[in-house]
C-alpha cells in the first residue's frame, strides 16, 4: 500500500492537492484538498449589490462572467425586477462566448496534454499527417510549419511549459500516451490554433463586456452595453468563425482521439447523481426552460426540479470550526486552520450536499439534464455520441442500456466528449442569439436596463459556470450587503468528506483507477482534469460575523 | 444695548477689497465645486472647471497677499478708535483680549450678561481667522493635487500618496469645503446678529456712530456720532 | 528548421509558419518600442533585437500563482501580438506555471527548483501573498505559500508582480482582509529580501503591458523606467480620463445619469455614474483589451479604478478606495460601517445652521440683536487685578445711554 500525491495539480484553475491510497496498483481511497482561503464573502459585506456584481466575479478568472451573472441575478431577485429583452440577449451572448472560450481552452490547452504528446509529434510524417487530417474530417493546417516550429523549440533544449512532463508515464504497464505521431502533430497544431480561437471567443466577451477576464457591463438591472448594428456585425462574424472552427476541428479531433483511449470511457465514474441550475435564459426567464435547463438527476436518472432548501454545507473535514451541515442561508463558519490530516480536516473547501447526497455538476450534468428535458439538439448530440461509442467498442457498449450509455459519458473521457458537443451547442446558440439581437434591435425590442430602487431583503442567483452549477445568495439592508454566500461548481465536485464520511465526487471517481508510478499517476490526473476543477472560487467562508479576528485598524478614511 | 463706533481705520480699503474677492471667490468655488463633484445639470462642465480653477488660484493668491499685507498695512486694533498699528497684531493675541476666551464663550452662552470689552476680534473669531489661511492653502494644495497638470509634480504627487491616493484627496478636498461652509455660516451669523453695521463697514466701507474705545486702557471713552445725528438716548454724547 | 545559410531569419521562418506577416511583426515592434519609451524610430532596432534574442537562449520564467483567480494567466493567454504560443515557445521558457505546464505534482515542483538552482530567471507573481494562519492560508505542494514566494523570489533576477493582487493584495486585501493578504513588495520588504520588482496592476493584468515589459527586459537586459511605486512610467503615467475617447462629452457637460437612457445611447461621459477615470492612471484607453477590441468605458461601464494600487499599503487596494463604483466618491468606514462623506458633512452643517438659528432666537430674547448687550465697564481680567490690589472695580454696564456718566472727567 502506497500513497500517491499530486500537489500541485496543474492545468486547472487554483490550488488543488490530490492524495490517494494505492493498493496493488489501484486507487483504494482518495482525498481532494483545496489549498487556498481568501474570503470573498467577507469582502462583499457592507458594499452595494452593484459593487458585488463587479467584485464577486473576481473570485475566478476563468468563469468571471458566470459569477457576475449569478451576482446580478441574486441582486435582481432581491430588487424584484427582471431584465429587459436586450439585456437578456446580451448577457446570454457574453455567457456563451465565455463558455466557448473556457471549453476550448480547457480541452486543448489544459486537458489534451494528458493525451497528446507534442514532443512525439516531431516524429510525424507530414504527408501522412495531412491525409490523416482529411480522413478524420478535421481541419488541415501548415503541419510542416508547426513541425519546424516544434523542432526549433526542441533543439533549443528549453522545454518551457513542457518541462518535467509526464509523457513517459504508463498505465497498467503500457505507455500512457498512445496516439500515433501524426495525430499528435494534428492535435498539437490545433493546440496552437485553439489558443487563437479561445482568444477570439474572449474577444466576443470583451466586445460586449469591455474586457475579458472580468467583464464590466453586466450589472443589476441589465447591462451597460449599448448594442449597435456595427458592433453586432463584428460579433456575428467572430461568432461564426469560432462556431465553424468548433464544428470543423474540435469535434473531429475529439472523435479522432477517442478511439485510442476507449478505456477512459469506462473509468472515473462520479456519484451518478447530477445537478444543473440551468443557463442561457429564454424570454420566459424560467430556469426549467433555459437553453440548458435546470434539473436534478438521481442515481436512476429521474428528473426533478432543484430545491434550494435541500442544500447543506458540511464542514466536518474542512478547516472551519465546528461540525455538521447548514443551509447556506444560515451558514456559520469560522476559519480554523489545523495541520493537514486526511483523517481529520484536510481542505479549505466545504462539503455541499443536496438532500444529504453528493452531486456532480458540470458539462455532463447540464447535457444529461437537457437530454432528459428533451432539448432537441442536445438529444441529437448525445445520441450521436452514444452511437460512436457503440461502434467503436461494441464489446463494451454494444448491448448497453440507455442509462449505461448515458453514464458512460460520466467518465474520464466521456466528460470531455460530451462537453465538446456542448461547445458546439453553445457555439450555435451564440450565432442564433446574435441574429435574434440584431432583429430585436431593428424592431426596437432591445432595451438594456431596468431601473431599481433601494434594495432590502434576500435574493438568490442560480446559474451555470462552464464547469457547473453556481449559486449566489445575498441578504441586503438599505442597499448594503449584510450576508453573501456562494456555492460554486467545484465545491460540489472537489468536496471533501461530509459528516458521514462519504467521499466527494472527485474522491469517489478516483477510486479504482490504475496507478503504476505513484510519482506519475497519469490516469488519476486525467480523471481529476476531466472535472475541470476550478479551485479558487470553491474556497470561501460563508458567514462573516465570526470570522473577523484579524488585526485591522479602522479609521474614517478606511485606511492607515 | 450698545456697540462701538465703526471707523474705516479698522478695515483699511485693501482689506475691504480682499474681503470682496473672498466673498465672490468662495461662492463661485463652492457652487462650481459642487457641480464638479456631481454635475447636477448638463452642459456646464468646462465652464465650471474653468471658473473653479481660475478662482482657486485667485483665492490662494488673495490669501497670500492678505497675509503678507498684514505685516505692512496698518489698521485699528479695535473698533471705536482711529489709532492704527500693524494689522498682524490684531490677528495675533493682543493685550486687549488675553484671558478672554472664557468670557466670550460665557457671553455667547448667555451666562455673562455684559459684552466683553476687547480687541477688534473676539477670541473665537481670532482663532478661526487665524486658521482660515491654512485652510485656504490646504484647499489650494489638495485642489492642485486633483488638477491633472499638477499631479505629476513631485511636490503634489507626494501629497497624493500621503493623503491616500487621488480618491483620498478628493475626500479631503470635499470635506474641508464643508468646513468652509460651516465657517461662513458662523462668520456671517456672528458678524450680523448684533446689527448690520459690520457688514456695511466691510463691504461698503461705511462708518457708523457708536461708543469710542481706548485700546490702551481697555475702557469705553465716550460716544462718537460722526458729526451727525444725536444718539437715540437722552444722554449727551461726548466727543473725544 | 531553417538553416544558417537561408536568407530569412529563424524568427521570420517561424512567423511565416504561423502566417504572421512581416508587417504585423513590425507593427508589434513599434508598439513595444513606444511602450518601452524608445519612440517609434527605434522599431527596427527592436525587431533586430527580438530576432537575435529569440534565436538564442530563452529567458527562463517561473510563474507563481498565489491567492489569485488565475485571471492574469487567462488574460495573458489572450495576448495576440505576439500570440501566447510565441511567448511561451519563443520569447520565454515558461518552466513553471500551474495553469499551463504539462507536468504536475512533484515533477512540476522539480521544474521550479531546477530553474531556481540554475539562476538567471525572472519570477512572475500572480495573486496576493496570504499571510493568514502563519502562511497556511495557501499551501502548494505541501509548502506554505509564503515560503514558496521567498524561495522563488530570493534568487530571481527580477520579480514582476502582475495584477493588482500581486501588487498590493487587490480585492483580497479588501476590508476586512479575511486571509491577511498583501502584495509582493510589502511581503518581500518585511522578509528583508531585496530584488528588483516591477509592479503591473489592473485586474486582471493587461497582457500587452506584461509582454511589453518582458520584451523590454529581454531586449535591453534592464528594467523599464519605473515610477515611485515601481510601475512602468510609460504605462501608468497618464490618467484614463485624459486619454478617454469620451473626454469631449465631459468637457461639454454631456453625462450619462442613468443606464438605459438616451444619454447612454449617445455615448456620453460616465462621470456622473461614478467613473473613476479621473483618478486612475493607466493606458487602458490606448492599449485597450483583448487585441484592442474594446475596453471598459467603450462597453458602457464606468471605470472602476482597478489600476489604483499602493504596493506598500494593502489598505489602499482598489476595492476599498474605489467603492461604491457607481458613486462619485469613495466610501469612508468606521469599523464595519460604510458611509459617504456627503450626507454626513451636510448633516453636520445642517446641525450647525440649526444651532445658529436657535442661538439667534436666544440673542433676540436677550435683547442683543439691536446693537448687542451693554459693555462690561472694565475687562474681567482687569477687574480681577484691581481686586487683588484691594481696589473696587466698577460694576455698572455701559451703553449709549449712560456712557457720559462714566466717561466725563475720566474715571467714575
Amino acid at each position: 500500500m502506497t500513497r500517491s500525491v499530486i500537489d500541485p495539480i496543474s492545468r486547472i484553475e487554483g490550488h488543488l492537492r490530490i492524495e490517494m491510497e494505492v493498493t496493488n496498483g489501484k486507487v483504494t481511497d482518495a482525498w481532494a484538498s483545496g489549498g487556498l482561503f481568501r474570503g470573498m464573502e467577507l469582502v462583499l459585506q457592507g458594499r452595494t449589490p452593484t459593487d458585488a456584481s463587479y467584485i464577486a466575479q473576481r473570485v475566478c478568472g476563468v468563469c468571471p462572467v458566470s459569477h457576475c451573472h449569478a451576482a446580478t441575478y441574486a441582486a435582481e431577485d432581491m430588487y424584484g425586477i427582471t431584465i429587459p429583452n436586450g439585456a437578456r440577449l446580451i448577457r446570454n451572448m457574453v455567457e456563451c462566448s465565455q463558455f466557448l472560450h473556457s471549453h476550448i481552452l480547457w480541452f486543448y490547452n489544459l486537458y489534451a496534454l494528458d493525451f497528446v504528446n507534442p514532443i512525439n509529434a516531431l516524429k510525424a510524417d507530414i504527408a501522412d499527417t495531412a491525409s490523416l487530417a482529411v480522413a478524420a474530417g478535421t481541419s488541415g493546417a501548415d503541419f510542416a510549419g508547426v513541425a519546424n516550429r516544434l523542432s526549433a523549440f526542441a533543439e533549443n533544449g528549453q522545454l518551457s511549459i513542457f518541462t518535467g512532463n509526464w509523457f513517459d508515464a504508463t498505465v497498467g504497464g503500457s505507455a500512457a500516451y498512445k496516439l500515433p505521431a501524426e495525430l499528435d502533430l494534428i492535435a498539437t497544431t490545433h493546440y496552437l490554433e485553439a489558443l487563437r480561437y479561445q482568444a477570439e471567443a474572449s474577444q466576443i466577451s470583451a466586445a460586449l463586456g469591455g474586457k475579458m477576464p472580468h467583464i464590466m457591463s453586466s450589472i443589476p438591472g441589465g447591462t451597460t452595453f449599448v448594442p449597435t448594428e456595427d458592433k453586432l456585425g463584428d460579433i456575428y462574424y467572430r461568432a461564426k468563425e469560432v462556431r465553424d472552427w468548433v464544428k470543423g476541428t474540435m469535434l473531429p479531433d475529439t472523435l479522432a482521439i477517442a478511439p485510442y483511449y476507449l478505456d477512459e470511457f469506462t473509468v472515473g465514474h462520479g456519484p451518478g447523481r447530477f445537478a444543473a441550475w440551468g443557463v442561457f435564459d429564454k424570454a420566459s426567464m424560467d430556469p426549467a426552460e433555459r437553453y440548458l435547463p435546470s434539473g436534478m438527476l438521481d442515481v436512476n436518472l429521474n428528473l426533478t426540479d432543484p430545491d434550494e432548501t435541500k442544500f447543506l454545507e458540511y464542514i466536518d473535514h474542512s478547516y472551519y470550526d465546528g461540525t455538521g451541515g447548514l443551509n447556506p442561508r444560515e451558514g456559520v463558519t469560522k476559519p480554523l486552520y489545523k495541520d493537514y490530516d486526511v483523517k481529520d480536516r484536510y481542505s479549505w473547501t466545504k462539503a455541499p450536499r443536496y438532500d444529504g447526497k453528493t452531486y456532480e455538476v458540470g458539462g455532463v450534468s447540464r447535457m444529461l439534464v437537457a437530454y432528459k428535458r428533451g432539448v432537441k439538439d442536445v438529444v441529437t448530440y448525445v445520441d450521436a455520441l452514444a452511437d460512436v461509442l457503440k461502434k467503436a467498442a461494441p464489446a463494451v457498449f454494444g448491448n448497453a442500456s440507455e442509462k449505461d450509455l448515458l453514464l458512460a459519458l460520466d467518465t474520464t473521457l466521456g466528460r470531455a466528449a460530451v462537453r465538446n458537443y456542448e461547445t458546439l451547442y453553445v457555439a450555435d446558440l451564440l450565432v442564433s442569439l446574435t441574429e435574434e439581437l440584431i432583429t430585436a434591435l431593428k424592431e426596437g425590442d432591445a432595451s438594456t436596463f431596468t431601473e431599481h430602487g433601494t434594495g432590502n431583503g434576500e435574493g438568490v442567483g442560480m446559474w451555470e459556470a462552464p464547469r457547473g452549477a453556481l449559486y449566489h445568495f445575498e441578504r441586503v439592508k438599505n442597499d448594503k450587503i449584510t450576508a453573501y454566500q456562494e456555492i460554486v461548481p467545484t465545491t460540489w465536485n472537489v468536496s471533501p468528506r461530509g459528516a458521514d464520511d462519504t467521499p466527494g465526487p472527485i474522491e469517489e471517481a478516483l477510486v479504482g483507477l490504475t496507478v503504476d508510478d505513484p510519482e506519475k499517476p497519469i490516469e488519476a490526473l486525467r480523471c481529476v482534469h476531466s472535472f475541470d476543477p476550478c479551485v479558487a472560487c470553491s474556497v470561501h467562508v460563508s458567514e462573516p460575523a465570526t470570522g473577523k479576528q484579524f488585526n485591522t485598524v479602522t479609521s474614517p478614511w478606511g485606511v492607515r | 444695548m450698545a456697540h462701538l463706533a465703526h471707523y474705516r481705520e479698522s478695515h483699511p480699503l485693501p482689506f475691504v477689497i480682499t474681503h470682496w474677492i473672498n466673498l465672490v471667490g468662495f461662492i463661485l468655488l463652492i457652487f462650481t465645486g459642487f457641480y464638479i463633484h456631481y454635475p447636477f445639470f448638463p452642459n456646464f462642465m468646462s465652464q465650471a472647471r474653468g471658473v473653479h480653477i481660475f478662482f482657486g488660484f485667485v483665492i490662494v493668491i488673495n490669501c497670500i497677499f492678505r497675509v503678507v499685507a498684514a505685516f505692512f498695512i496698518k489698521s485699528a486694533p479695535a473698533e471705536g478708535t482711529r489709532t492704527v498699528e500693524t494689522d498682524i497684531h490684531s490677528w495675533l493675541p493682543q493685550k486687549g483680549n488675553r484671558h478672554q476666551l472664557g468670557a466670550w464663550i460665557k457671553y455667547y452662552l448667555f451666562i455673562k450678561k455684559t459684552h466683553p470689552l476687547g480687541a477688534k476680534f473676539g477670541v473665537p473669531q481670532k482663532i478661526s481667522y487665524g486658521l482660515i489661511p491654512f485652510l485656504i492653502l490646504f484647499m489650494g494644495y489638495t485642489g492642485l493635487c486633483l488638477w491633472a497638470p499638477a499631479q505629476q509634480v513631485g511636490f503634489f504627487s507626494a501629497g497624493i500618496t500621503l493623503l491616500g491616493g487621488l480618491a483620498g484627496v478628493r475626500v479631503w478636498h470635499y470635506v474641508f469645503m464643508w468646513v468652509f461652509i460651516i465657517f461662513i455660516f458662523i462668520h456671517v451669523y456672528l458678524a450680523n446678529i448684533e446689527g448690520l453695521s459690520p457688514t456695511f463697514m466691510m463691504f461698503l466701507w461705511k462708518e457708523h456712530p457708536g461708543l469710542t474705545y481706548d485700546p490702551e486702557t481697555g475702557t469705553i471713552t465716550g460716544y462718537d456720532d460722526l458729526g451727525g445725528s444725536a444718539p437715540k438716548t437722552e444722554a449727551a454724547p461726548v466727543a473725544k | 528548421m531553417t538553416t544558417e545559410e537561408s536568407t530569412i531569419s529563424p524568427l521570420q521562418a517561424r512567423l511565416d509558419a504561423r502566417g504572421v506577416s512581416r508587417r504585423t511583426f513590425l507593427k508589434f515592434c513599434v508598439a513595444i518600442a513606444v511602450m518601452a519609451g524608445l519612440g517609434k524610430a527605434a522599431a527596427p532596432d527592436v525587431a533586430q533585437a527580438l530576432e537575435k534574442s529569440t534565436s538564442g537562449k530563452l529567458l527562463p520564467v517561473v510563474w507563481l500563482e498565489l491567492a489569485s483567480c488565475s485571471g492574469c494567466t487567462e488574460s495573458t493567454a489572450q495576448v495576440t501580438t505576439p500570440d501566447i504560443a510565441s511567448v511561451v515557445l519563443e520569447l520565454i521558457s515558461l518552466n513553471y506555471s500551474e495553469t499551463l505546464s504539462a507536468a504536475a505534482g512533484v515533477s512540476l515542483d522539480k521544474a521550479r527548483t531546477d530553474t531556481i538552482a540554475a539562476g538567471g530567471y525572472v519570477a512572475v507573481i500572480e495573486g496576493a501573498v496570504v499571510r493568514g494562519w502563519d502562511g497556511n492560508g495557501l499551501r502548494i505542494g505541501g509548502m506554505k505559500g509564503t515560503d514558496l514566494v521567498k524561495e522563488t523570489c530570493e534568487k530571481a533576477d527580477a520579480v514582476i508582480a502582475v495584477g493588482s493582487c500581486a501588487v498590493d493584495g487587490g480585492w483580497q486585501a479588501g476590508y476586512p482582509n479575511p486571509a491577511d493578504c498583501c502584495g509582493v513588495t510589502e511581503f518581500l520588504k518585511a522578509e528583508g529580501i531585496s530584488v528588483p520588482i516591477i509592479n503591473i496592476p489592473t485586474c486582471p493584468v493587461n497582457p500587452d503591458w506584461l509582454v511589453a515589459v518582458l520584451v523590454d527586459y529581454i531586449m535591453l537586459g534592464k528594467l523599464p523606467e519605473l515610477d515611485d511605486k515601481n510601475m512602468p512610467s510609460l504605462i501608468f503615467g497618464e490618467s484614463i480620463h485624459d486619454n478617454c475617447p469620451r473626454r469631449g462629452h465631459f468637457e461639454n457637460g454631456e453625462f450619462v445619469y442613468q443606464f438605459g437612457s438616451v444619454e447612454e445611447e449617445k455615448g456620453y461621459c460616465l462621470y456622473a455614474v461614478g467613473c473613476k477615470g479621473p483618478q486612475t492612471y493607466a493606458k487602458c484607453p490606448i492599449t485597450r483589451w483583448n487585441e484592442s477590441i474594446s475596453w471598459c468605458v467603450e462597453a458602457g461601464s464606468p471605470c472602476i479604478g482597478c489600476a489604483n494600487a499602493d504596493p506598500t499599503r494593502t489598505t489602499r487596494n482598489w476595492v476599498d478606495t474605489m467603492t461604491p463604483f457607481l458613486k462619485r466618491q469613495r466610501n469612508m468606514r468606521i469599523g464595519d460601517l460604510y458611509f459617504q462623506a456627503a450626507p454626513v458633512a451636510a448633516t453636520v452643517t445642517g446641525i450647525v445652521a440649526a444651532a445658529l438659528v436657535c442661538h439667534g432666537f436666544g440673542m433676540k430674547a436677550a435683547g442683543r440683536t439691536k446693537g448687542g448687550a451693554d459693555f462690561e465697564p472694565i475687562r474681567t481680567y482687569d477687574a480681577k487685578k484691581l481686586k487683588q490690589a484691594g481696589k473696587e472695580a466698577p460694576t455698572t454696564p455701559i451703553n449709549e445711554g449712560n456712557v457720559e456718566k462714566f466717561t466725563k472727567g475720566g474715571d467714575e
